[in-house]
């Protein structure tokens, strides 16, 4: 077992399952289709004291917990913080600020009103999710009027030791967890020091569920967005990769897909399936880069003495030691062929837009991941 | 009171910064994008500049155009980093044994490098550009020609590219946008380095960064144009999203990718676009390369011609004069 890698494979396993999972259709070790996931076990408002909770816990053990918890905080008013010394060095601390606001929306349209308030820094998670904080939608469900404003604290337990990348794992229970927030219902009007309804059952979600055409359609009906782990081997694209196929992975990439919104067939995209977008893609270092490779067989000394023993005395003398320059010839000239060489360069272009492509396509991997988590029971 | 005589004590009744007045006739201008979208911004890239090291080089996106107002504060950002590479040497002897060199990578920011002072030790950002650079060079070196060693790969960014401009309003600015810049420098940084290490690479990898910018401030409707090579001062809060590549041009692939934001539709041409700008800078990436080999041969020409004159006994070499 090769060390800094965890990956209890020798270079003749490693060989055995990229071949196995170039071929066309890849064979998965368990025997899933490219696209299908592992069954996972998942249950959400499992914390009473939360305003959102959820569980998931995958088939190789590992299991998350999330929290979300809202608190109403009193908004600084842009550019106040320069001038006040005491809440300054919140200001100051922040590096730039991430505060952004769409300007493109609040001009836009009238009715639209709490669109493009949001700030980044009203959602605080200890750890980049690389997708939460570009979903503009959720900074604007925030805004409780000009001078409050929800926080909302995303509190990850990861309860196992991550076997594997753990991004997806996060980003499936925090989708989860954000789906069964609740937020207390306003009654304080206006710009009043704002007042809540006590009632739990008149609360209302921070993303909404169905979407009833009665009501007037309010700002999203969409998702929090989701962040998939993708990884290619030799043709094939995989989802979900497991620990083992990750260790032959020519390469990973972590894609975050949210839902859009729909432009101006309001009426149609109720029945059809919802269209997906990419909002932030990052290549992973696939720990495939780190195995030990093969030897091949023209090097491998047991192979060759037995040979050489074969022979006479005098033959023996001629098979000489090959120098480091012709090891390493004969290692490049294998190219990995014969037997396992730990993978090189990137992944080309092409299978980068075919991986976008099978997550973002309408009745994609996006959209099922997304169907099957809205199944899930309380 | 007796002052404390053993350390540097801070002056009595305490310092004011220096506070610059704008001269009260000087308008502040946004810095504009001059350049087509299709045109890289010119830079500065060299390598072996720290002795010590066993490979290092300096990059630097000096400012493109002389400053129109008489203000002292610079109006867009340049891009200053050098890179330092230590090894491959030898792992530590209580390490497990690798088969492959142990690439680390250490990003950091110098604490004037932006106009928010940084701190001394590594935040999540800084952290995270680390990371990024890391998967990018791990795809270049051919690890397993050396076994049981290990290389590190520092970084240094002593300039760093604002995320807007700084005297635009509160809410233009962020977004993070200034790091993709400077991971795009990162990594062209780093492969020369690399090169001069003369650390084992299938090709050299050159960083590119192209965003999604608006080409108006308040059209709605419009799609924006695809740039390479933004400058987040001269597009502030117009940028939707950005797109940063490691490539390998004459394999034609990605190491490295981070995308960020909503690019909608146009994602494919996105990273078209960063690899457009990845090209452009692998021209500069291999004159320098280039150079600095021409340079060193040159070296040891000069150095066998002096050998063979201190033979001959008529070198320089006798004329120089011992003092002290």
């Amino acid at each position: 077992m090769a060390p800094y890698t965890g990956i209890p494979l020798s270079p003749a396993e490693l060989s055995y399952l990229h071949t196995s999972l170039s071929q066309d259709p890849p064979i998965r070790p368990d025997g899933r289709s490219p696209t299908q996931f592992r069954p996972l076990v998942a249950e959400t408002d499992i914390l009473p004291s939360t305003n959102g909770s959820a569980r998931i816990c995958f088939p190789d053990g590992t299991e998350a917990i999330v929290g979300v918890k809202a608190e109403v905080e009193k908004t600084r008013a842009a550019g106040q913080d320069v001038i006040r010394g005491g809440e300054g060095v919140l200001g100051l601390g922040r590096g730039g600020g991430r505060d952004v606001d769409d300007e493109e929306m609040e001009d836009g349209e009238g009715n639209a009103v709490k669109s493009g308030r949001g700030r980044d820094e009203w959602v605080e998670i200890a750890i980049e999710l690389p997708a939460l904080l570009a979903d503009a939608g959720l900074k604007d469900t925030l805004w409780i009027n000009n001078r409050f404003h929800w926080r909302l604290y995303i509190d990850i337990l990861l309860l196992s030791q991550p076997l594997s990348y753990p991004l997806p794992l996060l980003s499936l229970t925090t989708h989860l967890a954000l789906l069964s927030t609740r937020l207390p219902a306003l009654i304080s009007e206006q710009d009043e020091d704002p007042l809540f309804n006590d009632d739990w059952e008149a609360s209302t979600p921070l993303y909404p569920r169905h979407t009833n055409p009665s009501s007037s359609v309010q700002q999203h009906h969409i998702k929090p967005p989701i962040t998939l782990l993708v990884m290619t081997v030799g043709p094939a694209i995989l989802f979900d990769p497991s620990a083992d196929e990750l260790a032959v992975a020519d390469a990973v990439l972590a894609l975050s897909v949210a839902q859009q919104l729909p432009t101006d067939a309001t009426s149609k995209s109720s029945d059809q399936a919802p269209s997906f977008k990419l909002i932030a893609l990052r290549t992973v270092d696939p720990p495939s880069r780190l195995t030990a490779g093969g030897v091949p067989n023209t090097l491998n000394t047991t192979t060759t003495t037995t040979t050489s023993s074969g022979t006479s005395g005098t033959m023996g003398s001629s098979q000489k030691k090959p120098t480091a320059g012709e090891v390493l010839a004969i290692r490049e000239r294998d190219q990995g062929t014969s037997v396992w060489r730990p993978p090189r360069g990137g992944v080309s272009r092409a299978v980068v837009g075919r991986m976008i492509k099978a997550v973002v396509e309408r009745g994609g991997v996006g959209w099922e991941v997304m169907e099957g988590l809205a199944g899930v029971e309380t | 009171m007796q002052a404390d005589r053993r350390r540097l004590n801070a002056p009595p009744g305490g310092t004011a910064p220096p506070v610059f007045a704008t001269a009260p006739k000087t308008k502040l201008q946004r810095p504009t994008r001059t350049r087509e979208p299709d045109q890289h911004r010119k830079l500065f890239l060299r390598t072996g500049i720290v002795p010590s090291a066993s490979g290092s080089a300096y990059y630097e996106i000096p400012p493109q155009q002389q400053q129109q107002t008489g203000l002292l504060v610079p109006q867009s950002s340049s891009l200053k980093i050098t890179c330092t590479v230590h090894g491959p040497r030898p792992l530590p002897r209580n390490a497990a044994f690798s088969p492959n060199l142990l690439l680390s990578t250490h990003v950091k920011f110098a604490p004037f490098a932006t106009r928010n002072r940084r701190g001394y030790v590594q935040n999540a950002s800084e952290r995270d550009l680390g990371a990024h650079l890391e998967t990018a060079l791990r795809g270049v070196v051919i690890g397993e020609r050396f076994p049981k060693s290990g290389c590190e790969v520092v970084v240094t960014v002593l300039e760093g590219e604002e995320d807007g401009w700084w005297a635009g309003n509160a809410e233009g600015r962020g977004g993070g946008w200034g790091m993709m810049g400077v991971l795009a420098g990162c990594i062209t940084v780093a492969s020369a380095a690399l090169v001069d290490a003369g650390i084992d690479c299938v090709d050299l990898v050159s960083g590119g960064v192209a965003a999604v910018v608006q080409a108006g401030t308040d059209q709605r409707g419009d799609d924006g144009v695809v740039a390479i090579d933004p400058a987040p001062s001269e597009h502030d809060g117009g940028i939707r999203a950005a797109c940063v590549v490691g490539y390998l041009q004459s394999r034609d692939e990605v190491t490295e990718m981070w995308m960020k934001g909503d690019a909608g539709m146009r994602a494919e041409q996105l990273i078209d676009e960063a690899v457009k700008a990845a090209s452009l800078t692998r021209a500069v990436l291999a004159e320098a390369v280039k150079e600095a080999v021409e340079m060193k041969l040159e070296k040891v020409e000069g150095n066998a011609v002096a050998a063979a004159s201190v033979k001959e006994g008529k070198g320089k070499s006798k004329d120089v004069v011992m003092t002290g």
